[in-house]
């Protein structure tokens, strides 16, 4: 007979990395469609203001990125190839918090930092540290995220009992 | 050799990007996106109108142009009943100038005078839409309104004047716009002024059904 104290601690994990997975996903999913639905020019120019990239290359990134981010974010939030999507939104989010860190230290006059599109931005430093808050929920997608996900839908698991062994 | 389960998976996954990817493309297909306003000097009416016009134009286009003269009739006589905003689309390929006429006029626009400086590039049009060397028409029609010529050079050449253009004109795409002038009235499309006008005959009709009120009718 399971202990009953190790499987409630697995089913509280396991809503731990549906919610994780389910906000770190939607943030993705957002992020990509807003961009999507406008201009592919509005983020280009938004991504030129970070002055790493010229305006070929900022263009070709805001045409394939939001795909990317709606991609990712989708696969995240239904737990397909979980751990790799997590992975894959992880490394978004590390990126983009480079960017934000170099125009930041540079003190460049980035107006909108193009996140979620042109429409509002808030400073760099305030994007800085809710990409933070988004790169811990996506390690909790990563680590607790099977449960309730089609990864486990499809290997026949009815509670997932690993805790990131997956 | 990938196993059954990563082939559902797979599967599933490939079913999501299609699906998503229709999704997105149709919501481009129907406008859903935020929209991204005009200018306040390329703006007219309250932001409440019953009957919203968004057009498309190109100051070297001889339909935009007459077009020109119909919305201005219409806003004489509709009144607070329409909101306009007009945004740029110069057809760059076949007018080597629009570009810079729709900087301009936006850089008038900052100096109070987008309106006078408008008409007068539409009432010039053959004097520089084809020029071979860049008009000299610009400065003049500056130097009619008094506008300052330093500061409206300044102006058409700086990033933000030319990137807010660029970006009506990757609207403008994006809504399949390719023709001018081109509208959206109340999010239906209208090409040409034969057509505005012909969507112009509601324009009782709705300003009635918003407010329940008797309308006479216009006569354009």
């Amino acid at each position: 007979m399971p202990d009953i104290q190790f499987m409630n601690r697995i089913k509280i994990l396991n809503a731990i990395g549906l919610l994780a997975r389910l906000a770190a996903g939607g943030l993705f999913v957002y992020s990509g469609v807003i961009k999507l639905l406008a201009p592919a020019e509005e983020f280009a120019y938004a991504i030129e203001t970070y002055k790493v990239a010229g305006p070929a290359l900022s263009l070709w990134t805001a045409y394939i990125l939001p795909w990317l981010e709606l991609y990712a974010g989708l696969a995240l939030a239904a737990g397909i190839f979980t751990r790799f999507n997590a992975v894959l939104c992880g490394a978004l989010l590390l990126f983009f918090e480079a960017l934000l860190a170099q125009a930041w230290l540079r003190g460049l006059p980035v107006t909108s930092c193009g996140c979620f599109g042109s429409g509002s931005s808030n400073s760099l430093e305030y994007e800085f540290f809710q990409n933070l808050v988004f790169l811990a929920l996506t390690f909790a997608a990563y680590r607790y995220g099977r449960g309730f996900s089609a990864d486990a839908g499809v290997a026949g698991e009815k509670v997932s009992t690993h805790e990131g062994t997956t | 050799m990938i196993n059954r389960k990563t082939a559902r998976l797979i599967a599933l996954y490939g079913g999501l990007i299609f699906v998503s990817t229709v999704a997105v493309l149709l919501a481009r297909q129907f406008s859903l996106g935020p929209e991204r306003p005009a200018p306040n000097f390329r703006t007219f009416g309250p932001a409440g109108a019953p009957i919203m016009i968004e057009e498309y134009s190109d100051f070297a286009c001889g339909a935009c142009r007459a077009a020109a003269g119909k919305l201005e009739e219409l806003l004489k006589v509709y009144g607070d009943g329409i909101r306009l905003q007009l945004k740029h689309y110069p057809l760059v390929n076949i007018h080597p100038w629009s570009l810079d006429a729709a900087a301009y006029a936006d850089c008038a626009g900052e100096q109070g005078k987008y309106k006078e400086y408008a008409a007068l590039l539409f009432e010039n049009q053959d004097k520089w839409g084809e020029a071979k060397e860049k008009p000299k028409e610009f400065e003049a029609f500056a130097g009619g309104l008094k506008l300052d010529w330093k500061e409206m050079q300044a102006c058409s050449a700086a990033p933000r004047t030319r990137q807010r253009i660029k970006l009506e004109m990757a609207e403008g795409d994006m809504k399949n716009v390719n023709a001018t002038p081109t509208f959206f009235i109340n999010g239906k499309r209208a090409v040409g002024p034969a057509q505005l006008v012909e969507q112009a005959r509601k324009f009782d009709g709705i300003l009635k059904a918003a407010h329940g009120r008797h309308v006479p009718p216009s006569g354009i």
